[in-house]
């Protein structure tokens, strides 16, 4: 993976009510439009941040409104990086367990969702306050795509 | 959330208006159940008008479906867009769900 800075880098904040997450899909999709993602990677990328979302409002803040959620989406020429910052409880992987799926679920498949829409999902959960989500998706650029 | 519904014979068709969400989904979920309750438990969910769907929504549906088929219905969906398609066949919910292309195909499997 290339560590060259990237040549494009957008930032998003909202806070932790379900409301503030179509503003956040608005913000992103235009992004992701105007840096000539393929449309189908636009989509599965809103699906996978729109869930960490869900997942931070739910479960780091604990349905508390308005606590802060930052998203920065750094582009780089053969990849797409999104992080979610949030401050609230630490993720803990412990507790996660993958949704059986021929149980037909009601609950607990957002992260299934995320880890099967981009390339590479990591967390870092260890910092003084909160966890940073990140999110990879590897793509080619349509051939249209704007100069960087 | 804008639901539009209408009676047609035994079957109600239920037709959201936007994106199902976290902010939405349990709504959704009272909106169906609710129905169900009522006696009007043969539903066709017309999700044409529907760009997007999280997983909030996605177990609101599951639970409407469960709640419909328990009281001797069920949810037959219909209208699917292609990225609200994905994410049914991501998880699996083709297998369980009864789906189908258009309205009319929907209405006529409910004989």
């Amino acid at each position: 993976m290339s560590t060259s800075a990237p040549p494009h880098v957008a930032h998003f904040a909202m806070t932790s009510e379900a409301d503030q997450l179509a503003r956040m899909r608005s913000w992103l999709w235009t992004q992701l439009v105007g840096q000539a993602l393929p449309l189908e990677d636009c989509s599965a990328f809103l699906v996978a941040v729109g869930e960490i979302c869900n997942n931070v409002i739910k479960h780091a803040y604990s349905g508390e409104a308005g606590r802060p959620i930052a998203i920065t989406l750094s582009v780089f020429p053969d990849r797409f990086v999104v992080h979610v910052d949030d401050e609230g409880a630490p993720y803990d992987p412990r507790g996660y367990t993958p949704p059986d799926l021929d149980a037909v679920p009601e609950s607990g498949m957002g992260l299934f969702l995320v880890r099967s829409s981009v390339d590479e999902v990591t967390f870092d959960s260890t910092r003084p306050r909160g966890t940073r989500w990140t999110l990879v998706k590897y793509c080619a650029r349509r051939t249209d795509s704007p100069p960087a | 959330m804008d639901i539009d519904v209408k009676d047609m014979g035994k079957v109600t068709i239920v037709a959201p208006h936007g994106d199902v969400d976290m902010a939405v989904a349990d709504d959704v979920r009272l909106r169906l159940t609710n129905l169900v309750d009522r006696g009007r438990a043969c539903l066709i969910l017309d999700l044409g008008a529907v760009m997007y769907i999280d997983s909030s929504g996605l177990g609101a549906l599951v639970a409407a479906m469960k709640h419909a088929r328990a009281a001797g219905g069920d949810i037959k969906v219909c209208a699917l867009e292609s990225d609200v398609r994905s994410l049914f066949e991501m998880t699996r919910l083709t297998t369980v769900m009864s789906m189908h292309a258009t309205r009319q195909e929907a209405i006529a499997a409910w004989g």
